[in-house]
């Protein structure tokens, strides 16, 4: 995209979604939203930023989505396995109300939002390539 | 059987979320470009959600968040309906971003994305 | 980690995790991934027989998901049927993974190779989990990922037909998913819960307070689930989807998919509805009139195509109506034979796909009308076709004439008797489109060639034999597949 108004304006917008997107993961515990909202929104903002100053989206950077979307798969599914999935072990939980006042579910929150932004950067990224 | 209008517009969000299901239900039922579609199964797919989260939702409830600082008595809505729509919610995105996958693949394959077209190319050969 | 408390988590988690790891594999080592999803699929079929051997000792498994013992937690329940299928998938899946060797290469164009495995694992895993499962939600996720993964196993091929098929085919499973999901929004409302065995329990209360929201939820699981069962109006994505997939998906799709949603919608109907409800709101009258159409159109439909694939496709529509038929008799021999039909059209419609698939492998032909002479050059892969359309002709000692028999003793139990005139006519209308084929390739003379092996893999030609001989074990020995079968047909019309 070629237009000096949306590169300037989106040059500072990109930033604060994209710290929307973290604060919304990391606050999943104490507030509604979570990994799912809050990664998507960081994808938004990853994705505007690629839509707007366009010569990043071709480079070698490309296919790393795909690989982090593994990789957070993975860990979220073994944070989330050890919290929901093995009988009565709960972990440790902190004090309500705070940044992880979900023990490990705010970890599990994390790797997620990191996987959905990531799952959706590359599904957009292979729909792009298929052109 | 007579209809009691006054629980109708009592309940109103339930009505309005079965009007939306029909209007995707409609949506893909008559449109014969391939994006409206999709976008039918969206439109068809909210409905649902909001179906759900008018059945999870309690007049002056707020979100259920465990907090020691809030009276005994506070009214929290119901959690497990908008749990489900998110996962409703994933399912929907991963069946849109499939279903627009297959439709680039078709236009390149035939060059137009309207259901007749393609049946009309198909037909001749 | 107890191995042994969380066998239904670990069957279903197992494949699902040979899947993500196909991914990864499918870019860096895409030469293993054959070899890794046999294993993996060997480690699901290893679990159901463990599974089986468990059930089989009167046991029936309850699993709590993280310990939240039910209304509140997910539960999945393995019972006879349950665990019957589970070993009919997993073990399909491990025959069709072996073909599949040397199959993909041939039908899957080579940069999307790895990722056919990864579809076909995800497939699998979620099947598994459709069958276990006894919760309403868990049920609508699987049923979707089922739907993902089948469309992804027919758009594989890349071709232009196939591509159209699988859009048709996701387009009418979503809106098939659409209507499940607007059904268990009815059930939540009405009894606050998703728990099948819930849900049941506070349905029977209330059944007369609320007659018109149980009709219409009733008649929205039937159209959800039936869409994706391919009953007789809701089929038209089947024949497309199935014939222009890889001979593997087809088999997949046509032996196994369809009939997970038919297990789902029985214990929708049976275990949480009820018989009564499902007489009571006139469903039964509609399946049996739609599984009536179902067995006639199918067969017709079948008899007029020329391209063999979409055939056999057509055929799986009739078969469909059988099993419809069966449960839809609603008495106990007529279920059993649905039950038992789930399992046999399985063997039978995965030999004859794989069969096609071998003939296409070795010759090029896709016509029925170019069969002379193939009864002798690929000897094997003709005697387990012509065995397994023996058994959908319905001739005895072979599997098809069982479930006949079955149905048409059902038919008699329900008092009525005019189904078992629809068997026979439907029989000749088999033996009309099946018999031509086996005709041509072993009496028309065609161009003297001597009898030679054939020219397939063996990795092909055993899936094939086995499926074949499966056939004939459950034409000559039924007994116990029965009694076992019965003992969950007694739950269902509890």
């Amino acid at each position: 995209m070629d237009d000096y108004i949306a590169k300037v304006v989106f040059r500072y917008v990109t930033l604060v979604v994209i710290i929307y997107g973290f604060y919304v993961i990391l606050h999943g515990s104490a507030s509604p939203g979570g990994g799912f909202a809050g990664g998507s929104i960081l994808a938004m903002g990853i994705l505007i930023y690629f839509l707007v100053f366009g010569e990043h989206w071709r480079g070698r950077l490309r296919e790393a989505p795909m690989d982090v979307a593994i990789l957070f798969l993975g860990l979220g599914a073994a944070v989330e396995g050890i919290k929901f999935l093995v009988p009565q072990k709960h972990g440790l939980v902190g004090a309500p109300g705070t940044l992880f006042g979900g023990g490990w579910v705010s970890l599990a929150n994390f790797c997620i939002g990191t996987l959905v932004a990531c799952s959706i950067l590359t599904i957009i990224y292979l729909l792009v390539k298929e052109e | 059987m007579t209809i009691d209008f006054s629980v109708l517009l009592l309940n109103y969000p339930y009505f309005i979320s079965i009007i939306i299901f029909c209007l995707g239900c409609l949506c893909i039922l008559t449109q014969h470009n391939l994006l409206k579609k999709v976008i039918g199964i969206n439109i068809m797919q909210s409905g649902i959600f909001l179906f759900y989260i008018a059945l999870g939702n309690i007049k002056g409830g707020i979100a259920p968040i465990y907090d020691p600082g809030l009276p005994e008595a506070t009214l929290y809505i119901n959690p497990l309906t908008s749990t489900l729509i998110l996962t409703g919610i994933v399912v929907g995105f991963s069946v849109t971003a499939f279903a627009l996958a297959l439709i680039v693949k078709l236009h390149q394959f035939y060059g137009t994305i309207h259901a007749s077209e393609i049946i009309r190319m198909r037909s001749l050969g | 980690m107890h191995l042994w408390e969380n066998m239904p988590f670990f069957l279903v988690i197992g494949s699902l995790v040979g899947a993500f790891v196909m991914a990864m594999f499918a870019r860096w080592k895409k030469e293993w991934c054959p070899y890794l999803t046999i294993i993996s699929v060997g480690f699901s079929f290893i679990l159901s027989c463990i599974i089986m051997s468990r059930v089989a000792g009167g046991e029936i498994i309850h699993y709590y998901a993280g310990g939240w013992r039910p209304p509140w937690g997910i539960e999945m329940m393995i019972d006879e049927l349950g665990a019957v299928m589970l070993l009919l998938l997993s073990g399909s899946f491990l025959l069709i993974a072996i073909y599949c060797i040397y199959a993909v290469p041939k039908e899957i164009h080579p940069s999307v190779s790895g990722w056919y495995y990864t579809c076909f694992l995800l497939t699998l895993s979620a099947m598994m989990g459709m069958v276990a499962t006894n919760d309403f939600f868990n049920l609508f996720v699987m049923v979707e990922v089922t739907g993902i993964g089948a469309c992804a196993l027919v758009a594989a091929k890349g071709e232009k037909l196939s591509t159209e098929a699988a859009l048709r085919y996701l387009i009418l499973s979503s809106i098939g998913a659409a209507f499940l999901l607007f059904a268990i929004a009815f059930a939540y409302q009405l009894t606050g819960n998703l728990n099948m065995t819930y849900v049941a329990a506070e349905l029977a209360n209330i059944r007369t307070q609320y007659p018109v929201i149980i009709w219409v939820m009733i008649s929205f699981f039937t159209v959800g689930l039936g869409l994706k069962a391919a009953l007789f109006p809701l089929h038209i994505w089947l024949p497309d989807a199935h014939s222009s997939a890889p001979s593997p998906s087809s088999a997949i799709l046509s032996g196994l998919v369809v009939k997970v949603y038919i297990v789902s919608i029985m214990r929708v109907y049976f275990l949480v509805f009820g018989f009564d409800i499902f007489t009571g709101t006139y469903m039964r009258y509609l399946i049996l009139a739609m599984a009536t159409l179902a067995i006639l159109f199918g067969s017709f439909f079948a008899f007029v195509q020329v391209n063999l694939k979409r055939r056999l496709a057509y055929s799986t529509v009739a078969q469909i109506g059988y099993i419809f038929l069966g449960f839809g008799l609603g008495t106990v021999w007529g279920i059993t034979a649905a039950m038992l039909h789930i399992i046999i059209h399985a063997f039978m419609k995965v030999c004859l796909f794989l069969s096609a698939g071998a003939i296409h492998y070795q010759t090029g032909r896709k016509k029925v009308t170019e069969f002379v002479g193939l009864g002798y050059q690929m000897p094997v892969t003709m005697v387990s076709f012509t065995i397994a359309s023996l058994s959908m002709i319905g001739i005895p000692l072979f599997g098809g004439f069982i479930t006949k028999y079955g149905i048409a003793l059902g038919s008699l139990e329900a008092d009525n008797p005019y189904f078992i005139a629809l068997i026979v006519l439907s029989g000749l209308l088999n033996a009309s489109y099946y018999l031509p084929l086996i005709w041509q390739a072993y009496f028309v003379s065609g161009p003297r060639i001597k009898l030679k092996m054939d020219a397939v893999p063996l990795s092909m030609l055993v899936p094939i034999m086995i499926m074949a001989a499966g056939v004939i074990y459950m034409g000559v020995f039924p007994g116990g597949a029965l009694n076992f079968l019965g003992k969950a047909v007694t739950r269902f019309l509890l």
